[in-house]
């Protein structure tokens, strides 16, 4: 880490790069221990509910930000929804292509008032339209490993 | 100045632990929900949320601020977070202050919150690139190193000897002993622990250290008007300070922290104390190192130069002393999740000078405290003056 090492090329500025060398470990917390767990254990999809305030919050939480209630009505919400708004992703996180592209939606779950951000899959991204109701596919039981991930996509709900 | 009286009248704090498996939201709710139960206030008559966190690296969370704003009782009030690094924890109260002195707001939550445990390997890690990235990082600094300068410097300009040091350690875990939320209590530590515990970066050792934490504490401050409606003890702050010296620690007085003098004593100007020795009777002072509560001892002008350690060594500072300074037990003993443990030494004045701290309650029924903390980099001073 000299300066004079740094010239290569004139039209380099003089630099030397360096990071930030942290790693973070975390918890799902109390509330969320119980929905991941529900998820890979039963492929269920909890939310708590808020009596004073008539909500429903999924994920689900340990208490309710309007009110401060602590939360512990738990119940569990549908793994059907209706897209509440979605987009078509073209690039990667390292900008290159995605082919096919993908679709991120949010999902609004019947039953709560709140809902998941996921992927869409089993459909074209020309057939995807806000209200479009689509339901979870989770992964096998034995592939669960208790994340958000064990939900593989939504898709269309098939009448 | 035209600014309205503000109370505390409320507090809450979580228990202090190595690993929480409460999320931050979750800590950050514990505290506020129980500060907000303590004075029988919802939610809603809430007027605005201050937060206080230090380095969003710590919980991995970056805009941390934004994060915890549910947990901290934020959904749709007017929010701020305000970081001073370690001096975070006494300076969002002042945040908290001026909102409600100005006449803003009736009502103010004031949330710290920390959860270390989530940074690994430890969060040191965190502090790598406060250093002059030309000068210094090619070094390979770590934080122990400025400390180690500095309790070197402070040793040997006022000839001091580990043991003199280590016997603010010995008491802070002691007191620390005595607090419910207490990480590190020790009622049977001894001075030959500490002098014998590994030695870190000469002249640090592991014991002269506060650990790694998890953990939130909250505050409600209160305008007048409304205070006395809520409680009939309402703890007046009575002055705030803060204060910062040279970016440079190569520039800086390492034996002597000016800067926590010039915040003293904007504070103590604001509460009319003009002998501080004498109208102050409880003191927190940051204490992440031994040496450091020794260190803000002088600053904060309740003892000269060099002189804390003779007075820590007499009992002076012992919680039956003349002078009971971290009664909580501090960052050494109760623990050091960094704007939580500030914040704690506010809510300690708060307890000790209602009367309401049980075991840790120190005699005679004092009537006016201070608290500091102490961070950024190494150069703030952030001071509070509570009475009753
Ligand atoms: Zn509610």
């Amino acid at each position: 880490m000299a300066i004079l090492e740094k010239v290569d090329k004139l039209h380099q500025a003089i630099a030397w790069q360096g990071d930030i060398p942290i790693t973070n470990r975390y918890t799902a917390g109390v509330a969320g221990e119980r929905f991941l767990r529900e998820i890979k254990d039963h492929a269920r999809i909890l939310g708590t509910r808020c009596p004073d305030c008539d909500l429903v919050y999924v994920p689900a939480a340990l208490f309710c930000e309007r009110c401060f209630a602590q939360l512990d009505e738990w119940l569990e919400v549908s793994s059907q929804g209706r897209v509440f708004t979605f987009t078509v992703l073209f690039r990667d996180l390292e900008d290159r292509p995605l082919d096919p592209p993908a679709v991120l939606a949010y999902v609004k779950l019947n039953g709560s008032n709140g809902g998941l951000v996921h992927y869409l899959g089993e459909v074209e991204p020309d057939q995807v339209f806000i209200g479009l109701e689509v339901e979870a596919v989770f992964k096998e039981a034995s592939e669960r490993e208790g994340s958000i991930l064990d939900i593989r996509y939504f898709r269309p709900l098939k009448r | 100045m035209g600014m309205r009286k503000v109370a505390v009248v409320g507090a809450g704090m979580t228990k202090f632990v190595r690993r929480a498996l409460e999320t931050g939201k979750e800590l950050a709710f514990e505290a506020a929900k129980m500060a907000l139960d303590s004075c029988e206030l919802t939610l809603q008559q809430v007027d605005c949320v201050v937060h206080g966190t230090a380095p969003d690296a710590f919980d991995g969370v970056h805009m941390k601020g934004e994060y915890l704003a549910d947990g901290s009782g934020a959904w749709r009030k007017p929010y701020t977070r305000c970081y001073v690094g370690g001096g975070t924890g006494v300076f969002a109260p002042i945040h908290g202050w001026y909102h409600v002195a100005s006449g803003l707001f009736d009502i103010c939550l004031v949330v710290c919150e920390e959860k270390m445990s989530s940074c690994q390997p430890h969060p040191q890690g965190a502090f790598l690139t406060i250093f002059d990235h030309t000068t210094e990082r090619p070094l390979g600094p770590n934080l122990l190193w400025i400390f180690a300068l500095e309790m070197n410097r402070y040793m040997h300009t006022y000839g001091l000897s580990k043991r003199d040091i280590a016997l603010v350690s010995v008491k802070n875990k002691r007191n620390a002993a005595d607090h419910p939320c207490s990480l590190l209590g020790d009622r049977e530590i001894t001075v030959e622990d500490v002098l014998n515990s590994e030695v870190l970066a000469w002249p640090v050792q592991r014991l002269d250290v506060s650990p790694v934490t998890d953990g939130a504490v909250a505050v409600v401050l209160a305008a007048e008007h409304v205070a006395r409606r809520i409680t009939d003890k309402p703890v007046w702050i009575e002055g705030v300070g803060w204060n910062l010296d040279t970016t440079y620690w190569t520039n800086r007085d390492l034996c002597y922290p000016r800067y926590v003098e010039n915040a003293a004593r904007m504070a103590y100007e604001m509460a009319g104390i003009s002998e501080p020795r004498k109208q102050i009777h409880i003191a927190e002072p940051y204490d992440p190192f031994d040496y450091k509560e020794l260190h803000h001892l002088e600053g904060l002008l309740l003892f000269d130069r060099g002189k804390a350690p003779e007075a820590t060594a007499l009992g002076i500072t012992q919680r039956d002393g003349d002078l009971p300074v971290c009664p909580s037990g501090g960052l050494l003993g109760v623990g050091n999740p960094i704007a939580a443990a500030g914040l704690m030494k506010v809510a300690e004045l708060f307890w000790q000078l209602r009367g309401e701290a049980g075991a840790r309650q120190v005699p005679g029924q004092p009537r006016r405290g201070v608290a500091q903390a102490w961070g950024d980099l190494m150069q703030v001073g952030t001071v509070i003056v509570m009475g009753v």
